[in-house]
C-alpha cells in the first residue's frame, strides 16, 4: 500500500508539470484537459480514505501554489473596490470533496466496474469547476453565469473524462507493480477470520 | 472509522486551517519556492514545445508545397523549405523591429521580455515571461505590449529570470483610467465569465450622463501607485448609463491572442518619480 501510495504521489507530481503544457482548446470555449484533478479522482478511488486525504492536501496545496494570483495592490483612495481573491488552501477542500465523491462508488470500482468511476470523474470535475466558479462569484459578488462559462466547464469535464480509462490503466499497472490489491474490506475480514 | 483514518482526518483539518490562515507573504514565498522548483521543467518543456511547433509548421509548409509542386524537382522542394525557414525568420525580424520601435517610443525604462507560456489555469488569465528577478523586475509593475497596456507583474520567481504577468483581461487586474478628451475617470478591468478570443474590458464608476462615444481612447490616469500615466488601454466600444453611474465596454488595444513580446516597465520607485514629474 505504501509503495503504491508513493508511486501515485510521484505520478501526481509529474502531472503537475505536465499540466503546464496542456493547451487550451480555443474552439471549445478555451477548455483544457485538467490532468491533475483527473489523476487525483482516479487514484482516490483506488486508495483508502486516509490516503485520499493526504493526496487531496498535496494536490490542493500545490494547485493553489501554481494558480492563485496575488492580492491586488494600489492606493485605496483610487482602487476603492479591490477585487477579492480566494484564500490560499481553498483547493484542498475542493479536492477532498472530489475525493469523497469518488470514494462513494468505491465498492463498484472494487467489483471491477471501473467504467462507472471513469464516468463519475467527468461529473466530479464538472462539479469541481462549477464550485470553484461559484466560490469566486461568492467572494467577489455580482452573480455572473454565462453560457460560455457553462460550456467551458462542460467541455473541460468531457475532455478530461475521455482520458480517464488511460489513467486507470496506468494506475492498475502501478497497483500490480507495487502489489497493491483493490478488494472489499469485508472480504479482507472474512479471510482474516 | 478506523483510528488511523481518524488521525489522518484530524491532521488534514489542522493542515487546512494552517493553509487557509497563511499570511500573504507566506503564500508568496510558497509560490516562489514552487515556481523555483518547477522552473527548469517549464523552461525545458517550453523549448521543446517551440521546437515541436516549428517542426509542425515546417511539415505543414512542406506538405503545402508538395501539393502545389509535386511534379517539380526534389531540389526545388528543398529550396522552398529553406525559403519557409527564411520567411519565419523574416516574420520574427519584423516582430522584433516593431518591438524595438515601441521600446524607442516609450518615455520610461522598459525591459523587453518574451512570453514563454500561458498559465494553464481555468479562471485566471496570466502568462509567464522570460524576465524576472535577475533582470531587476519586481512584482506589481506595469507590463506593456506593442498596442498599449497588457497587465502587471503578479509574481517574480526568486533567483530565476522568470515572472508571472496577470493580464488586463483578468477581473483582478484593475487599472485607473480616463476617457481621453473628457474629465471622465473610472476603473477598468476584465470581466468574469468572458470566454473567447477577444474579450472586452469593463470600465466602471463613470458619470451616468458622461459624454462618451464609441471610438474614444481610454488611457491610464497614473493615479493609484501602480501604472504610469497616459498609457493606452483601449477604445470605447459602447456606453451604458445606469441609475447612479455609467459603465462602458472597452476594446483592448493589445492583441491578447498573439501576445509574444511584452515590455516590463521600471520599478515602482522610479514610477513614483514619473508620476510626480507628471503632476
Amino acid at each position: 500500500m505504501i509503495g503504491y501510495l508513493f508511486s501515485v504521489v510521484s505520478l501526481l507530481c509529474t502531472v503537475f508539470i505536465m499540466q503546464q503544457f496542456m493547451p487550451a482548446f480555443t474552439g471549445l470555449y478555451d477548455a483544457r484537459i485538467l490532468i491533475v484533478p483527473l489523476v487525483f479522482c482516479c487514484s482516490s478511488v483506488t486508495v483508502s480514505m486516509g490516503a485520499m486525504l493526504i493526496m487531496a492536501f498535496l494536490c490542493g496545496f500545490l494547485w493553489d501554489a501554481q494558480h492563485l494570483p496575488g492580492v491586488a495592490e494600489g492606493l485605496e483612495s483610487v482602487y476603492t473596490h479591490p477585487v477579492e481573491q480566494l484564500k490560499f488552501g481553498y483547493s484542498i477542500l475542493l479536492y477532498a470533496s472530489m475525493g469523497f465523491l469518488m470514494q462513494g462508488i468505491r465498492p463498484l470500482f472494487r467489483e471491477g466496474k471501473w467504467h462507472v468511476s471513469a464516468l463519475l470523474t467527468g461529473v466530479v470535475i464538472f462539479l469541481y469547476l462549477f464550485a470553484e466558479f461559484m466560490l469566486i462569484t461568492f467572494v467577489r459578488g455580482e452573480f455572473i453565469l454565462t453560457r460560455g462559462v457553462m460550456l467551458k466547464i462542460t467541455f473541460c469535464s468531457l475532455l478530461t473524462m475521455l482520458l480517464s480509462p488511460l489513467v486507470f490503466w496506468i494506475l492498475f499497472k502501478l497497483a500490480s507493480m507495487f502489489r497493491h490489491t483493490i478488494r472489499y474490506d469485508s472480504l479482507k475480514t472474512q479471510r482474516r477470520a | 472509522m478506523k483510528p488511523l483514518n481518524l488521525l489522518i482526518l484530524l491532521g488534514f483539518l489542522v493542515g487546512v486551517v494552517w493553509a487557509v490562515t497563511l499570511s500573504e507573504s507566506s503564500v508568496r514565498s510558497i509560490q516562489s519556492t514552487y515556481y523555483e522548483t518547477v522552473s527548469p521543467f517549464v523552461r525545458a518543456g517550453s523549448k521543446l514545445e517551440a521546437k515541436a511547433g516549428a517542426f509542425l509548421k515546417e511539415v505543414e509548409y512542406s506538405k503545402d508545397l508538395e501539393a502545389r509542386l509535386h511534379q517539380t524537382e526534389l531540389q526545388f522542394g528543398r529550396l522552398a523549405a529553406i525559403e519557409g525557414q527564411l520567411r519565419e525568420l523574416e516574420r520574427e525580424n519584423n516582430e522584433l523591429n516593431a518591438a524595438l520601435d515601441f521600446k524607442r517610443r516609450t518615455n520610461f525604462e522598459v525591459t523587453a521580455a518574451r512570453v514563454i507560456k500561458r498559465q494553464p489555469s481555468t479562471w485566471w488569465k496570466s502568462v509567464i515571461i522570460d524576465r524576472g528577478a535577475k533582470s531587476g523586475i519586481a512584482a506589481q509593475v506595469p507590463v506593456l505590449a506593442s498596442g498599449g497596456l497588457a497587465g502587471k507583474v503578479d509574481r517574480v520567481t526568486a533567483g530565476e529570470d522568470e515572472a508571472s504577468v496577470i493580464l488586463l483581461t483578468d477581473e483582478s487586474c484593475q487599472v485607473s483610467v480616463q476617457v481621453e478628451g473628457t474629465p471622465e475617470a473610472g476603473i477598468v478591468s476584465g470581466q468574469r465569465g468572458q470566454i473567447g478570443g477577444s474579450p472586452l474590458l469593463r470600465l466602471r464608476y463613470l458619470s451616468k450622463d458622461a459624454p462618451i462615444r464609441p471610438g474614444m481612447r481610454v488611457v491610464t490616469t497614473g493615479r493609484g501607485g501602480l501604472f504610469h500615466a497616459k498609457i493606452l488601454v483601449g477604445t470605447i466600444e459602447s456606453f451604458e448609463p445606469g441609475a447612479f453611474d455609467g459603465e462602458a465596454w472597452v476594446k483592448p488595444s493589445v492583441d491578447f491572442q498573439n501576445l509574444n513580446i511584452v515590455f516590463v516597465t521600471s520599478q515602482p520607485d522610479s514610477m513614483g518619480k514619473t508620476e510626480e514629474e507628471g503632476e
